[in-house]
């Protein structure tokens, strides 16, 4: 009678491929039921764009696998309450983005001793010395010297797009002061570009 | 504290930095003037103007600086530096490893174990004593499993409309769906409904009034809101 006992655990093998191909509103709203299967599927396609853009926000990468766990955790948490799965990346980006604020506002507690100190820079890592004297690069580092908050604003509004409204909440500052900080980030970056040109 | 190497803590060094990148002396001067960018090179328009008309896709048309050659000077690079944004994100993906088996298993492992039940469906018994329910959750896996069975067609998300926790009360079901290339969607969604409908009949008392089959995307073809066929039960 117990209906559960004859429910596969988890989906065999081959339809695992099937799943790897589907459409994201399908995996979503299987992970939203509570297929675990579909939810793997999700977390390996988007999980390289997060840790990207989590690295970004918080300058270092250092912290983004933890922050990509968490995210996708309360993700599948809150997954149910998503009405369209057809928007499941921006909403994760979105998740991410919450995640990488916690964790600055965390490290300032902890980190208040050395107000100067920086997380290692994105730079650093092999990848980016190779590509060295490529404007990217250029944009890469101008982005890492940039102090924090500045960076933060412009990473949600240009890599993210969040609108002034939503970088003030998520910041915790008043708009204009996100305003300002957009429009020195903004001259700086174009300083350090036009300069490449 | 940290143990990291100087120039990981980031102090540039010419290894990271091209030689001939000037950093600026200070980056958070609130009166940073950058030439070619201030008012007085753009017509009376600040950046900020600009960068907000970008933002509304230059819609209204403003003359004021569509005209202005300083204006479209600065537009060209904001548009160039948001061009690159775009890119910066994109090659940094390409440069991320996929995730390992154990990272991957380390998210699996820690939300396995919250169970989506949803509400208890009754389920008769002879003795009076006995109380047995089955879960929504329960009821969900069977949908997908038959699905997933009869092929052709890939169960999304699934919803079982009306009072789940009152016996005979008439149920419909919500299912939507992606479809493979290549499948004839209307008999691919006539054999999952028929299956979906053999399965419940099977194993639980639900009463199904009816079965609604929605087709939201052709697999491979990624076409968002392609193709939307709806199918209700007849009878």
């Amino acid at each position: 009678m117990d209906v559960r006992s004859r429910l596969p655990a988890s989906l065999p093998p081959a339809r695992a491929s099937v799943l790897d191909e589907a459409d994201d509103r399908t995996l979503a709203g299987r992970a939203a039921d509570g297929d675990v299967r579909a939810f793997e599927v999700i977390v390996r396609r988007y999980s390289p764009l997060m840790r990207a853009y989590a690295t970004r926000v918080l300058g270092s990468n250092s912290e983004s696998d933890d922050v990509v766990q968490e995210a996708f955790i309360t993700a599948w948490q809150q997954l149910p309450s998503l009405n369209d799965g057809g928007v499941v990346k921006s909403w994760l980006m979105r998740i991410v983005s919450r995640k990488s604020i916690d964790r600055i506002r965390a490290r300032k507690l902890h980190l208040d001793i050395d107000d100067h100190e920086q997380a290692a820079p994105h730079t650093a890592s092999p990848h980016h010395v190779a590509e060295v004297h490529s404007r990217e690069t250029a944009l890469s580092a101008a982005l890492n010297a940039m102090p924090e908050q500045q960076r933060q604003c412009w990473v949600l509004k240009e890599l993210a797009e969040y609108s002034y409204d939503d970088i003030a909440r998520e910041l915790d500052l008043p708009l204009s002061t996100v305003r300002g900080l957009l429009a020195r980030a903004r001259k700086n970056l174009i300083r350090q570009m036009e300069e490449w040109r | 504290m940290s143990d990291e190497p100087l120039q990981a803590r980031g102090v540039p060094t010419d290894a990271v930095l091209p030689v001939d990148t000037v950093l600026p002396v200070d980056l958070e001067a609130p009166d940073a003037v950058l030439d070619g960018f201030e008012p007085a090179d753009l017509d009376g328009h600040t950046i900020e103007q600009l960068n907000d008309y970008l933002d509304a896709g230059r819609q209204p048309l403003d003359p004021s600086i569509e005209n202005s050659p300083g204006c479209q000077i600065a537009l060209s690079a904001m548009l160039r530096l948001r061009e690159m944004s775009r890119t910066l994100l994109e090659t940094d993906v390409l440069s991320e490893p996929a995730p390992t088996d154990t990272w991957v298993s380390g998210i699996l492992n820690r939300i396995g174990l919250e169970a989506r039940a949803g509400r208890d469906i009754p389920v008769q018994h002879p003795s009076p004593a006995a109380k047995l329910t089955l879960t929504e959750g329960a009821v969900r896996g069977l949908i997908r499993a038959a699905g997933d069975t009869v092929g052709g067609l890939l169960i999304g998300r699934v919803r079982l409309v009306g009072d789940v926790t009152l016996a005979g009360e008439p149920i419909t079901v919500l299912v939507d769906a992606s479809v493979f290339w290549g499948e004839p969607i209307v008999a691919a969604a006539a054999r999952v409904r028929e299956a979906i409908y053999a399965e419940l009949l099977k194993h639980t008392e639900l009463t199904v009034a009816s079965i609604d089959v929605t087709v939201h995307d052709v697999h491979r073809s990624r076409a968002p809101e392609a193709l939307l066929v709806r199918t209700d039960e007849d009878d």
